[in-house]
């Protein structure tokens, strides 16, 4: 265990009426880490963030940031959903500041960061464009800056790419490592694409099946830019698809 | 852009011709047949209908009398908005709320205005306030059913995200609930003004001198199917203005309904 982490599960435990979904979790996440989870499909991964962020409440256990019991007013963290969550009455300047709105950031500062954002993500030329006029992967672009700009203590992404298609996944995956070096965020990030969590991940958390427990936490070395094709990258891929199966 | 513009004159030039098709029938049907002994056709009373700018109907002209009854219906009906888009995101969004005053609104709301005019005179008497009284509830029912629809209907993902970014309920109901509320809002306040104004006829049988609705009211008890008409013209008219401004307000507030 680590002696100072951003995040301290311990004995985590869900149950939904005498259904044990996540059973006696723990673990760390030091500052500044790019975590991927995976597990089979079905193992409860949502559940367990939903868990973490007390949009469900906890059976059991503790879940702690900076050491204090989780307070999303007190605590500024972000969640990506899978579905999009962009405001659809917004425009994606208005977007992107949505959050910072909600956390009354002083109007200059406000402008800076959405700025800097949408000329991240590369939506600058789209700012006055409303979620419907929008592509899935803009869509997900904009809740992605509009989490970053309230430069979250903790960033939860729930596979926040698994509706879009491979190109599109890609290159939004080195966005994501681009504003994560950029602004050195912890994420905790949710998939159950394997070659995904690699490519992510600086560790990788594998889950068994329900009930829910954490199978093994293996380090990522990979060098950035990551090479899907190279040995490593494949061994490594191959490595937690082995942990991964149930069957 | 210029598809669209065509589209608009092609359906501008469509309801003119449905307009047109129907004012020619009406005339044959007078010309041609019994019906003329019945009523007047439609040019005379398009006719009536200018000259009572210039000639009163009663102690009023036509313009005057339109204004009686606006006045009316906009007071009521603003009163209606308020409470009735206050309560029905409320009752949408808290089920505390919905649990106390939802049964009782249900009560309410299948009870037609005009069956409240011998309650609302005892209560209030024969002035202003039971006509505001009868075009409020009319308006008050439909705002209120699409507001707690609208509430309803939020997209829980939305309230996940605001409340992960760290909002309030407070901040959750005026940035989230409220403006995802605002195409049903609007919808119930498009088919409120049409009530508003449908009822402003019955509310002005209760012992008025003027507006639309006594115009047509008096000409009943004179037999005058000519100032009849020319009521229910009026009525017609102002309505469809109020509809036309309701929807480039509802466009105008709600562009980002709209994929382009």
């Amino acid at each position: 265990m680590e002696s100072n982490p951003k995040v301290r599960v311990n004995h985590l435990t869900k149950k939904f009426g005498d259904l044990l979904v996540l059973d006696d979790i723990s673990f760390d996440i030091p500052e500044g880490e790019l975590l991927c989870v995976v597990g089979p499909t079905g193992c409860g991964k949502t559940t367990f963030l939903n868990s973490l962020t007390k949009l469900y409440d906890i059976t059991s256990g503790e879940i702690l940031v900076n050491n204090e019991p989780v307070n999303l007013k007190k605590q500024n963290l972000a969640y990506i959903f899978q579905e999009n969550s962009t405001m659809p009455w917004l425009n994606v300047e208005q977007n992107v500041s949505f959050g910072l709105d909600i956390k009354k950031v002083p109007e200059k500062e406000k402008k800076e960061r959405v700025e800097e954002f949408l000329d991240i993500v590369g939506l600058t030329p789209f700012r006055k464009y409303y979620p419907s006029q929008l592509s899935s992967s803009m869509l997900q672009r904009v809740a992605i800056a509009r989490a970053f700009a309230t430069k979250p203590e903790l960033l939860l992404m729930d596979e926040p790419y698994g509706q879009l298609d491979i190109e599109l996944r890609f290159k939004l995956e080195d966005e994501l490592v681009k504003l994560w070096q950029k602004t050195k965020t912890t994420v905790f990030f949710i998939t159950h694409n394997i070659e995904e969590a690699v490519y992510l991940g600086q560790k990788i958390m594998i889950l068994t099946n329900k009930p829910t427990k954490v199978k093994k936490v293996l380090d990522n070395p990979l060098p950035r830019p990551r090479d899907i094709t190279s040995p490593d990258f494949i061994d490594l891929r191959n490595q937690v698809t082995d942990l991964i199966k149930w069957w | 852009m210029i598809k669209s513009q065509k589209e608009k004159i092609q359906r501008v030039l469509a309801g003119l011709f449905s307009i047109g098709a129907f004012l020619a029938l009406w005339q044959w049907a007078v010309v041609s047949t019994t019906l003329g002994q019945l009523m007047p056709g439609p040019i005379t009373v398009i006719t009536s209908f200018i000259q009572a700018f210039s000639v009163p109907i009663g102690t009023c002209t036509i313009q005057q009398h339109v204004g009686w009854s606006l006045s009316r219906v906009m007071i009521a009906y603003l009163v209606a908005a308020v409470v009735g888009i206050g309560l029905g995101v409320l009752m949408g969004w808290n089920p505390k709320i919905e649990a106390i005053f939802k049964p009782l609104y249900d009560i309410i709301r299948p009870i037609p205005p005009i069956a409240w005019i011998p309650l609302s005179i005892v209560w209030f008497g024969l002035g202003e306030m039971t006509k505001y009284f009868l075009i409020f509830l009319s308006a008050f029912s439909n705002i209120t059913l699409n507001a707690y629809e609208g509430a309803k209907s939020v997209d829980p993902v939305l309230m996940g995200a605001s409340r992960m970014l760290g909002a309030n309920r407070t901040q959750t109901l005026l940035t989230v609930v409220l403006p995802a509320s605002m195409p049903f809002i609007f919808a119930g306040l498009q088919v409120a003004i049409s009530t508003s104004w449908a009822t402003v006829v019955a509310a002005e049988m209760v012992r008025s001198t003027e507006g639309v609705g006594w115009v047509i009211v008096s000409a009943q008890d004179t037999n005058d199917m000519n100032q009849t008409l020319v009521g229910i013209l009026a009525i017609g008219i102002v309505g469809f203005i109020l509809a036309t401004i309701m929807r480039g307000v509802e466009t105008r507030l709600c562009k980002w309904n709209k994929s382009e």
